[in-house]
């Protein structure tokens, strides 16, 4: 088992890591430097709110499943009753998992939700109730991937316990 | 719990029906190892293991947690024909399938996502002033109608779930986007007023059954009635800014 890894190790996937900042880093530069090119609200909601709604995509399905080997979704039994289905990698494929990859995964979804905190904050204070529509939808996508991932971890980590015990 | 130390593979989540399908939900529900489930909302009373029955799988495919290891574009054609499956079943309700109200097992809201934006750019594209407060006005009316219309059938004791209830009223949204759609070809007025206003009969017709089916006979009138005024006031909207 390779628990010994080299100091000043690299990515393991950075291809998935830049991906997974990429859509966020572009959401929010486009809607902060947007004011100066743009004068269309249209044009900012929708180009700023696709971008989210990918990020959401991207870190939901890719960046979650290769850079920490969690998934959740939600599914609808027979009963008709809502279940949230939790899916995580073996014990040693996780324990194999690139620790700056899941450093750079979980930093990142919890600055972003920061970022778009504050900027709600700024467009509250400037009475556009146009933007802080825009900012409500992106911070409920991030806020929406931060819950889901982090419900999956622990629920993996209380099985494994429970497990171990 | 006990096979978890001699399978090492054990994969904790239950995948349910045999995920190695790119639909899933025609796919009947047996998964090819025990796992054990981890339902979450639920009062799930239903024993977790049963015995694992000979699944082929194809090569390079991971057996303990499918769509863990799948390659990126399986996951984009999955979720894609997943919102073509739902699209097909809300506007075509078959009126002889027993149980409408769960026919949108599978949700999503990436349709009703795509649709309200398109409802709203199409709104603000034929609007000749107040573009940008036309776009907002859509868009909040769409979302917020929707939440607020399924928060009226759960009061009214309903039984839908928040998230099924949602994508529902989004994708019944279509055959709307479709009116607005022909309104942006500016053709002769009546015309267009027709259209839409089939296009809303499409929509409500759509809802219709799913709805009615969540909340007792008592109170459909009840749960009904918001929904078809949410739909009137959007085809209005449709047909004043055209």
């Amino acid at each position: 088992m390779d628990q010994n890894q080299p100091a000043g190790e690299n990515y393991a996937n950075p291809k998935t890591c830049f991906f997974h900042v990429l859509f966020k880093a572009a959401a929010l530069a486009f809607y902060i430097l947007s004011a100066l090119f743009f004068d269309s609200f249209v044009i900012i909601f929708v180009v700023t709110v696709v971008l989210a709604a990918l990020d959401f995509w991207v870190v939901k399905n890719v960046s979650g499943r290769i850079l920490v080997g969690l998934r959740w979704w939600n599914e609808i039994n027979e009963q008709g009753e809502s279940v949230w289905k939790f899916e995580c990698l073996d014990q040693e494929s996780l324990a194999r998992m690139n620790k700056k990859d899941s450093w750079l995964f979980w930093w990142t979804i919890y600055l972003n939700a920061v970022a778009w905190i504050f900027l709600g904050i700024f467009s509250i204070i400037r009475f556009e109730p146009d933007y802080v529509l825009v900012v409500g939808v992106c911070l409920s996508l991030s806020i929406a991937n931060i819950v889901g991932f982090t419900r999956c971890r622990k629920v993996m980590l209380a099985k494994w316990l429970d497990v171990l015990i | 719990m006990e096979n978890n130390f001699e399978n090492p593979f054990h994969g904790a989540g239950q995948v349910g029906q045999a995920v190695l399908e790119p639909t899933r939900r025609s796919s009947p529900r047996t998964p090819p190892f025990p796992y054990s489930s981890l339902p979450f909302a639920s009062s799930n009373a239903k024993s977790p293991t049963p015995s694992p029955s000979p699944v082929v799988i194809p090569p390079g495919h991971n057996i303990v947690a499918p769509t863990l290891t799948e390659p990126v574009w399986e996951t984009v054609q999955r979720d894609l024909s997943r919102i073509l499956s739902n699209l097909k079943l809300v506007l075509f309700p078959n009126p002889h399938r027993e149980d409408p109200g769960k026919a949108l097992r599978d949700w999503d809201l990436w349709g009703p996502f795509f649709f309200v934006i398109f409802l709203g750019l199409t709104l603000s594209w034929s609007a000749s002033i107040k573009k940008s407060e036309i776009f907002a006005v859509s868009f909040a009316l769409l979302g917020i109608g929707a939440i607020v219309l399924t928060l009226n059938v759960l009061l009214l004791g309903g039984k839908i779930i928040f998230f099924q209830s949602l994508s529902l009223l989004g994708y019944c949204l279509f055959p709307l986007d479709i009116g607005a759609l022909i309104c942006l070809f500016k053709g002769h007025f009546i015309a267009r007023m027709i259209a839409v206003f089939v296009t809303m009969f499409w929509s409500s017709w759509a809802a219709y059954p799913f709805i009615s089916s969540a909340v007792t006979q008592k109170r459909k009138a009840l749960a009904l009635y918001p929904l078809l005024l949410m739909y009137v006031s959007v085809a209005f909207l449709i047909i004043a800014t055209s």
